[in-house]
């Protein structure tokens, strides 16, 4: 067993962890946050996509261990204390971003990351952008539209919470 | 909410979705989410070869390893009492029906194959102890494909049954010589569909918790038919059925049929946690999925159509071949995916004369399940067929839909194979996206292109479904006709509670029933919750959600049920306020006379009433069931149109436009119909160019990962236009199901525009994918 300390969604956690266990594992079975999925466990379909020091991650092909000392988010870090939605979750339900969810998580994650970095991103860029994330359900047209909403919001500030 | 409502405030509006509150934040609750105390976890040691006899089983180190708690072979199955699993009686005629048990005993019939269950502490400990389970395996000859294993002296994968061929049909409409003796030209191909897999993002999977004290099972499964689970997994372990609850987590990662069945380890995972008493969980990972979760179509059809040269049809023939795999799936023989695809072939063409015939042979290769529009080989064989008709007599391929299609006005008739047509607008479906794409302005340019070397097609896929089908669609298909029960109930604050039998995994039930009820009650949205998926409080049905039926029947149902309500609530405001229930209104949650709107009673009052105070002879609290019958029409229609660039150097399809026209009647929720629709082009899509489900001539596995087998993402699909067509209803109920018809019309759009840009060379597409590497060999430059 080893120690492991970090940040998960702004708290303070502390585990002994078994050098092979995953950071998906540990975050879904050992912290109880179930909203990171794990579709593969080869690191190709992006739902247990987590940001790990603002940066995303594939939490299924990262351990534990390396998460040490660092800083992690996760979809249940996303909206506010209160419940409200964060603008990229709020352009999301507006535009029937998602089907049966079980993606979804790993796509908030990767947007989130993405319009920090390109708050204005053409059509293209989007889908680039998403093309490490599978989702069988939407065949991605809402999910684009999705990005879109939340960037144009982020941008001009309106619909966004102050 | 003190806005007034009225009729249809919510049914036509893309409401908010109900789910999204939990889906995006982080807590809808899969089955993996589904945690108990004490739980344990299970994974299952499977074959390495396609066929082969087991020799001996020594699981006696895996036993040993420190946090196994139990580990069962398939002899110890059948010692504690555990059944084998056969496709039920009453099966299709020539259906045979051979018995395999729940874990492979004597032999294994393909990759994959479980041999062996572990259950441990963790699912890191069961997957250490299957290393140290040996099998001795005597490798057999095995049966790579269907034509392998109808072959003189093929191995025969069920010796029982003494053959590979494990059904067969044939039948004949009309006058099939005269036509083909009448015709100008016949028009013959061969087409080809690949092996693929539905892959829901998550994977198969339950969790079964036993409670010794009270000697129930509860078993929280992610499947389309919690009633069918229930039924069927209490007979193979041989608990009562009145002892057994299957219920959904709350969110199911979606299925697209794979989670349709019973499924061997779903049976196994139940035993073990009463055998051990304790809850027992199985997530199947993704290599497990792609392995032995299911897969779909490998269809091959030899047609030919017996045509005029002004490019009438005058019959057609079509003899299917279907790589079964190995093990059938429970309870649903592969014959009714034959069947379906024989009687909807005909489709909209006027022509009365067709031959049939078909057969589905076993080979080593896990299970056929049917997949988002099982049927939809009859679409792809008849489109490429009517593109193939164009190009061989030389007519522009709208010229050949407009002689041959049923338009409105002659119905209502019936398609050749029996089923009526009424209110079929696949016609009207065409004459639109033909308008929207222009036509004449894509040859032209396609024209201009070629002279620059650029390759462009344009496709077109019509088809119809029956979503759910005319009310005789059922006797003619042997699938029964569908009626859907909903019950409805006001609780003690007013409030209203609809019991659907969907179980819904995607498509928003939860949001779009709650629209329906919430008009017909005149209650806000917000006020009506949907509950589903629970063998203990749903109404039965055996097959819970798929067939593309809620949209109709599900929602008949919704609306049956609150119908009735709502004629309760009223006959007891008539007693509060009385008045006679006629001259009453249930409006924005009040109960009130018409003519004296001030005068109402608020629902949450009347519900105290109907609770605590009933008067006599009145039950305490509302409740209504009520169930839906099929009603008329029942058809959907489409046309997809879609236009390709093809990189003849490279063998890459661009999708630089793809139009969907479709009627699927009065659109409950149009955000989630084209959700729907765009989700199943995307799958269409997949099918056409991308996904391949691999197997050698030794039927040994080459695709089971995600690196091998190549979904698409937002980079391949492209935006998809929709375009909605309304037609006259024929029944209150018109909204009709649009699940499936996205992946059934998509991979003959893609293919027809392939073979049209591909048409200078003299070269179509007859066998999907079409992956680069098959176009470069279409045009000889593999």
């Amino acid at each position: 067993m080893n120690d492991v300390r970090l940040t998960v969604n702004g708290v303070e956690r502390h585990a002994a962890v078994e050098p092979r266990r995953t950071l998906a594992d540990f975050l879904r079975d050992d912290l109880g946050l179930t909203g990171t999925h794990v579709g593969c466990e080869h690191g190709v379909c992006g739902a247990c996509t987590v940001l790990v020091d603002g940066e995303p991650a594939r939490s299924c092909l990262m351990l534990a261990v390396q998460a040490d000392g660092l800083h992690v988010r996760t979809i249940e870090g996303l909206a506010d204390a209160d419940g409200s939605l964060s603008p990229v979750q709020e352009a999301f339900r507006d535009e029937h971003g998602f089907q049966c969810g079980f993606c979804t998580p790993g796509f908030l994650m990767t947007v989130e990351a993405f319009l920090a970095e390109n708050p204005d991103p053409s059509d293209l860029e989007i889908r680039e952008a998403l093309s490490g994330n599978l989702c069988r359900c939407t065949g991605y047209d809402s999910i684009v539209a999705g990005v879109k909403l939340a960037a144009e919001r982020l941008r001009s500030g309106v619909g966004v919470p102050a | 909410m003190s806005t007034v409502v009225g009729p249809a405030r919510y049914v036509g509006a893309s409401v908010h979705r109900v789910e999204d509150a939990r889906v995006l934040t982080g807590h809808g609750r899969y089955v993996d989410d589904v945690s108990l105390p004490g739980m344990l976890h299970a994974a299952f040691l499977r074959s390495p070869y396609p066929h082969a006899k087991i020799e001996r089983i020594d699981v006696e180190a895996a036993r040993a390893l420190e946090g196994v708690v139990g580990v069962w072979t398939g002899a110890d199955l059948a010692a504690a009492g555990v059944y084998p699993m056969q496709i039920p009686e009453p099966a299709p005629p020539d259906y045979l029906r051979p018995v395999f048990p729940i874990l492979a005993t004597e032999r294994v019939r393909m990759i994959g194959d479980p041999v062996a269950l572990v259950v441990a502490e963790s699912r890191y400990v069961a997957e250490d102890a299957l290393q140290l389970i040996e099998v001795d395996y005597e490798p057999l000859a095995a049966v790579g494909s269907a034509e392998a294993g109808l072959a003189e002296g093929a191995p025969i994968v069920f010796e029982e049954i003494g053959t590979n061929l494990i059904h067969h049909d044939q039948a004949e409409y009309g006058d099939v010589d005269a036509a083909f003796a009448e015709a100008d030209v016949v028009v013959r191909a061969t087409w080809q569909q690949q092996r693929l897999t539905n892959t829901p993002m998550e994977t198969r999977g339950g969790v079964a918790d036993y409670d010794p004290g009270r000697d129930e099972l509860t078993y929280y499964a992610a499947t389309q038919g919690p009633q069918l689970v229930r039924m069927f997994v209490a007979g193979l372990i041989q608990h009562p059925v009145q002892q057994m609850r299957v219920l959904g987590p709350g969110d199911i990662g979606g299925s697209f049929g794979q989670k349709v069945g019973v499924t061997r380890e779903e049976v196994a995972v139940c035993f073990a946690s009463k055998a051990l008493r304790r809850p027992v969980k199985w997530i199947e990972d993704r290599v497990e999925n792609l392995t032995v979760g299911g897969q779909a179509r490998e269809e091959t059809a030899e047609a030919a159509f017996a045509v005029k040269k002004d490019g009438t049809i005058l019959g057609l023939d079509v003899k299917l071949t279907m790589d079964h795999g190995a093990y059938p799936l429970l309870p649903i023989s592969t014959a009714i995916f034959t069947t379906l695809i024989k009687v909807m072939l005909p489709s909209f063409l006027r022509t009365r004369n067709y031959r049939w015939a078909s057969q589905t042979v076993v080979t080593n290769k896990a299970a056929y399940v049917p997949y988002r529009g099982p049927w939809a080989m009859e679409t792809w064989v008849r489109e490429s067929m009517l593109a193939k008709v164009a190009r061989e007599l030389g007519l522009p391929v709208e010229e050949v839909y407009r002689k041959n299609m049923i338009p409105l006005d002659e119905q209502p008739t019936t398609m050749a194979t029996g089923p009526t047509l009424e209110g079929m607008t696949a016609r009207d479906t065409l004459e639109r996206a033909l308008k929207l794409v222009d036509v004449p302005a894509f040859r032209a340019e396609q024209e201009r292109l070629r002279g620059e070397g650029r390759y462009l097609g344009l496709g077109i896929g019509v088809f119809i479904e029956a979503a759910p089908g005319p009310p005789d669609f059922g006797e003619i298909t042997g699938l029964g006709a569908p009626r859907d029960p909903a019950r409805a109930r006001l609780e003690p604050d007013g409030k209203v509670t609809v019991f659907t039998a969907q179980v819904p995994h995607g498509q928003g039930h939860e949001t779009t029933l709650a629209q329906v009820a919430a008009d017909e009650l005149g209650v806000p949205f917000e006020h009506v919750r949907i509950v589903h998926s629970d063998t203990r409080d749903a109404p039965f049905t055996l097959i819970g959600t798929g067939g593309s039926r809620a949209a109709t029947m599900g929602t008949g149902a919704a609306l049956a049920a609150s119908r009735a309500l709502k004629g309760k609530i009223l006959e007891l405001g008539g007693q509060v306020l009385e008045a006679a229930p006629d001259d009453l209104e249930l409006v924005d949650a009040v109960v009130r006379p018409k003519d004296a709107p001030d005068r109402g009673m608020p629902l949450a009052q009347l519900a105290q009433v109907a609770y605590f105070m009933p008067p006599e002879g009145m039950e305490g609290g509302l409740n209504a069931n009520d169930a839906f019958p099929q009603p008329r029409g029942g058809w959907v229609a489409a046309t997809h149109v879609c236009v390709v660039d093809v990189d003849v150097e490279t063998g890459e399809v661009r999708i630089p436009r793809y139009l969907v026209v479709e009627d699927c009647g009065t659109m409950i929720n149009p955000a989630i119909v084209d959700g729907q629709v765009r989700g199943g082009v995307a799958q269409g899509i997949g099918l056409a160019l991308l996904e391949e489900t691999v197997y050698d001539e030794d039927a040994q596995l080459l695709t089971s990962t995600f690196m091998d087998y190549v979904m698409p993402t937002a980079v391949e699909i492209p935006h998809i236009e929709i375009d909605h067509l309304e037609s006259e209803p024929l029944a209150e109920v018109n909204s009709r199901g649009v699940g499936e018809g996205g992946a059934i019309g998509a991979p003959a759009a893609v293919a027809n525009a392939i073979s049209d840009a591909l048409s200078p060379f003299g070269v179509a597409v007859d066998r999907l994918p079409a992956s680069p590497a098959r176009i470069l060999e279409l045009l000889g430059r593999a």
